[in-house]
């Protein structure tokens, strides 16, 4: 009986078309040289296009040139073995940027045995996205747990280091009589003691080991600081020592230091003294911070005088960073995509292609500020962040 | 260890923590009374009468603020500090005994004569000086 009432439903031509015209994933039909000849309204409202302006044209001037072999792949094994495919690719929203499609694809045999590819196609960039984001934010809450962890555990080590070098140096001084009396005791005199460490500069390794364990302990309390904040922690901040702070934790980076060379780097900053302070979530324009200062550093690994210019500076209500490098630029199809989600010209493993995408969530829509970067090749890399100064209201 | 000498409490359960604390405020000229645990601590400080209290959060028992608060109704007189390793603010409980943010002491304490300071300053409020 159910299937009886199917196919009844299916003898109406018109009730396919209405289905198909209202569909919201896209349905399309492609001959056997990959031409569209038919596609849903659908394709409008996911890329843009004029329904004209798609069908007739071959599918490889829509989808991203390094996914057309593997869609080619699939293509040609859904024309031999007549067994449906599914694939997610890349496609090319009308406005320049892109979209990632998961397509389910099937051979087909109308009634006059005509041949053709028969095809949906749903919109899966947010999804992807967002299943991405919630992994890595997994991770580096994980990350951050432990890393407040750890530096819990420092502190007391290197209190015991800092304590006994000045325990150490006061237990030479004559201006404690229980040192004097334990000379006395032992038969030896504590000035000569005393002018003897002078001599032999022991006195200076002890003041070595004193700030290297305070230029240690400055390391675990900002980053016990960076893995503690929420996000919900927007205050009013005096840029110039908040781009300073981020400058410091940068450099304090594993991976900035040991990838990227951060510490050969040298860092120019020309703050404008005039502007007043901005609220700005601390945590989070950190790390939209972090991640340009990590792309420029990586961008400058080839660079015989690598050199990062940070600049503040006051426009319009608008307060104004710039971060800028003197690395190999780039060309202007990778300036238009830096910012998507998953566009990443590192290798496999150097990098998510998420940090930048993320940065522009961070500063658009956590801060109603912009983003922009301008650079061409040759000539260096300048990002641009513009921050309202009276706030998020 | 003359009767003149102040007495300082201090509960920590880090060993090397411990012992050059109590090094530095003995060669301050302080008698140190040092413990591990909260509850040993507890057991004597009615005793001792500290002029101070140092305490260390994360202990392996009773936690340094539960420590301070039962501490100060039996010694009522002497004055807490914490010396801790945590992000910390001062709780409400804390604060109505009477300690202030400049009784917390972040590890690590670069300079121990920061401690020795806030004993000295103690000990002149309380008329022991």
């Amino acid at each position: 009986m159910p299937q009886r009432a199917t196919e009844t439903f299916f003898n109406s031509a018109s009730r396919y078309r209405t289905l198909v015209e209202n569909s919201c994933d896209i349905i399309f039909s492609l001959d056997f040289e990959g031409r569209f000849a038919y596609v849903s309204p659908a394709w409008k409202s996911l890329l843009g296009h004029e329904l004209s302006e798609v069908v007739g044209h071959n599918f490889r001037e829509f989808v991203d040139p390094e996914d057309i072999p593997r869609c080619e792949e699939v293509f040609m094994t859904v024309i031999r073995t007549n067994a449906m495919q599914e694939m997610t690719y890349r496609v090319q929203h009308a406005d320049g940027s892109w979209r990632q499609h998961t397509s389910r694809v099937n051979r087909h045999r109308d009634e006059n045995g005509e041949k053709t590819i028969f095809g949906t196609s749903h919109d899966v960039t947010e999804r992807l996205f967002f299943e991405e984001l919630i992994s890595r934010t997994e991770k580096m809450t994980m990350i951050s747990g432990m890393a407040a962890g750890m530096a819990h555990e420092i502190n007391n080590p290197l209190g015991a280091i800092l304590q006994n070098a000045q325990n150490i140096e006061r237990r030479v001084s004559t201006s404690i009589p229980a040192n004097v009396q334990a000379a006395a005791e032992v038969g030896v005199s504590l000035d000569l003691i005393h002018a003897y460490m002078q001599k032999r500069g022991i006195f200076d390794f002890i003041n070595h080991i004193r700030t290297a364990g305070i230029k240690a302990s400055e390391i675990i309390t900002n980053m016990l600081q960076f893995s503690r904040r929420s996000d919900a922690d927007s205050e009013n901040v005096d840029l110039s020592t908040f781009l300073d702070k981020v400058l410091e934790l940068a450099g304090s980076d594993y991976d900035m230091k040991k990838k990227y060379g951060f510490q050969k780097i040298e860092l120019q900053r020309l703050y404008s003294a005039a502007l007043p302070e901005v609220h700005l979530s601390v945590s989070g324009m950190e790390q939209v911070l972090l991640n340009i200062l990590k792309n420029a550093a990586q961008a400058l690994a080839a660079t015989e005088t690598p050199i990062i210019t940070v600049r503040t500076r006051g426009v319009k209500g608008m307060a104004v960073i710039e971060i800028e490098d003197n690395g190999p630029g780039m060309d202007e199809k990778t300036r238009q995509r830096i910012f998507e989600p998953f566009f990443t010209k590192k290798e496999i493993g150097a990098g998510t292609g998420l940090g930048l995408s993320v940065a522009h969530q961070i500063v658009t829509k956590g801060h109603h500020g912009i983003i922009s970067v301008r650079s061409r090749p040759g000539e260096g890399c300048c990002f641009t962040i513009k921050l309202p100064m009276q706030g998020r209201g | 260890m003359t009767d003149s000498a102040l007495s300082v409490l201090l509960v920590d359960d880090n060993d090397m923590i411990r012992e050059c604390i109590t090094a530095y405020l003995e060669d301050e000229g302080f008698t140190v009374y040092a413990f591990t645990t909260a509850e040993e601590a507890l057991e004597l400080i009615d005793t001792i009468n500290p002029v101070v209290c140092i305490s260390d959060m994360r202990l392996p028992g009773m936690y340094g603020e539960e420590f301070i608060l039962r501490a100060s109704a039996l010694s009522p007189l002497t004055g807490y500090l914490l010396h801790t390793g945590m992000l910390y603010t001062l709780s409400d409980e804390l604060r109505a005994i009477g300690m202030t943010d400049s009784d917390v002491f972040l590890k690590p304490l670069y300079d121990l004569s920061k401690l020795s300071k806030k004993i000295y300053q103690i000990a002149a409020v309380r008329g022991e000086l």
